[in-house]
């Protein structure tokens, strides 16, 4: 199983139809999903270790080396950032998507 | 300019998205994210790199992980949520005996989804090895079909989550939505499934393939941790590969053959169906939903694709007819 802790939090479903529309080999559109999931982690790691007091910076990337599945990180995340992160990272998610999508779009309509 | 009828194949280029656009702008956001990223908290890629970890493969290091907990019967570090004591198997073969004295309310169908309501955890993770040989005696005991989480050495990253509704899949050059009746509302997928066309030629296209694209499952080869060190095996192990797909919520069953790749990580879903297999899994407004999904164990080529009415069956453990 391939599984990181915020996986549960992400649903760009939307995304991937734009960008089944805009491939046409299983190649292509492997190529755009992995850019996208790339994009994903390094904004969500971004965001988290914003809001984390730099002194658990450490202890952090140590629990998530160990285990990136593991959803109790949302326990220590909300404990020292002391806000429900997963409500946090849902809304910064849903940004991430709609700029996507807006990328896509863009793209599309130029290619017009 | 007049528009022509005829000329339909321009607003097929007008619509079409380009694909070098579309990259060269997600490239930019990757791009933007990772300089964020490092221009913000440069120690975090310093502490990757000096455990090897490359964010980009994280999700790679996480199936290591995972693979070594469900090899060595443990969950690294995540003691697996709503973990439930789990029927053994003579208690599964009690259950299914003790049918004969029932009421057709009792059905296998019913049975089946209270006993997959007791071995499953409530949300779909990677399960352990106990929950999977329970499942794989209910649907040997139950469904008539022997399924195995793992066969000949292979074993998906995942067996329990969410299938999603995707399209038709064009099955020869010049293949169109309209070949592929009744249903047709999910329309055509743009691209081809991951393994190309399933005939050169409407003529190449025989009985076997018609149900194969009608009754195709899509799983996540591409992100298993060993996909692109183990070609051209894996790619062929895994090409119209029979699957048993049960619905937990209602133990609606199909067995489905895997066509393409996919879904992609970041979309909530793990599996993809046929429009006619989410048909029969929950009917015709069911776009996603919880499924266990395991290999059917079918070495003479006997079982056939489409779906299982299990209720049906004459199994000889209860002995029941038509009931």
């Amino acid at each position: 199983m391939s599984k990181i802790f915020y996986d549960c939090l992400i649903e760009f479903g939307v995304v991937e139809a734009e960008i089944k529309k805009a491939t046409t080999t299983p190649e292509e559109r492997e190529e755009l999903w992995k850019i996208v999931d790339d994009t994903i982690h390094h904004k969500v790691l971004a965001f988290l270790l914003d809001k984390l007091p730099i002194q658990n910076h450490s202890e952090f990337l140590e629990k998530f080396e160990k285990a990136p599945h593991d959803e109790n990180l949302f326990e220590y995340l909300n404990e020292k950032i002391g806000e429900n992160v997963e409500e946090l990272l849902r809304q910064e998610l849903g940004n991430l998507a709609y700029e996507l999508l807006g990328e896509i779009k863009k793209g599309s309509s130029k290619a017009k | 300019m007049p528009k022509y009828p005829a000329r339909t194949y321009e607003d097929i280029e007008k619509n079409k998205i380009d694909f070098s656009t579309i990259r060269a702008k997600l490239k930019l956001k990757q791009f933007e994210a990772k300089e964020n990223l490092s221009s913000r908290h440069p120690h975090v890629l310093k502490y990757l790199k000096k455990k090897g970890i490359d964010l980009e493969k994280i999700r790679e290091h996480s199936a290591r992980i995972l693979g070594a907990g469900a090899l060595t019967g443990t969950l690294l570090l995540a003691p697996p949520t709503g973990v439930k004591s789990l029927p053994s198997p003579s208690e599964i073969v009690d259950s299914i005996k003790s049918l004969k004295d029932k009421k057709i309310s009792d059905a296998p169908q019913k049975l089946m989804v209270d006993l997959m309501a007791l071995t499953l955890p409530e949300r779909p993770r990677l399960l352990t090895t106990e929950e999977e040989k329970s499942l794989e005696q209910l649907f040997d005991k139950l469904i008539g079909v022997k399924a195995k989480a793992s066969l000949e050495g292979e074993h998906l990253n995942i067996n329990y989550g969410y299938i999603g509704a995707e399209q038709h899949l064009r099955r020869y050059p010049g293949d169109t939505i309209i070949n592929h009746k009744p249903f047709l509302e999910e329309g055509m997928a743009p691209g081809l499934g991951a393994w190309g066309l399933f005939a050169q030629s409407k003529n190449g296209l025989d009985d076997n393939l018609i149900e194969t694209e009608k009754w195709y499952a899509v799983v996540q080869t591409l992100y298993l941790p060993d996909w692109s060190k183990r070609q051209p095996y894996l790619r062929e192990w895994y090409k119209y590969r029979k699957v048993l797909i049960v619905n937990t919520k209602n133990g609606n069953a199909v067995v489905a053959a895997i066509a393409d790749s996919g879904p992609a990580a970041w979309t909530g879903k793990h599996f993809g169906g046929s429009p006619e297999v989410m048909e029969y899994l929950g009917g015709p407004r069911y776009k996603k939903g919880a499924v266990v999904l395991f290999f059917v164990d079918d070495p003479d080529n006997k079982v056939p694709l489409g779906p299982v009415e299990y209720n049906e069956i004459n199994l000889p453990e209860i002995a029941l007819v038509n009931i």
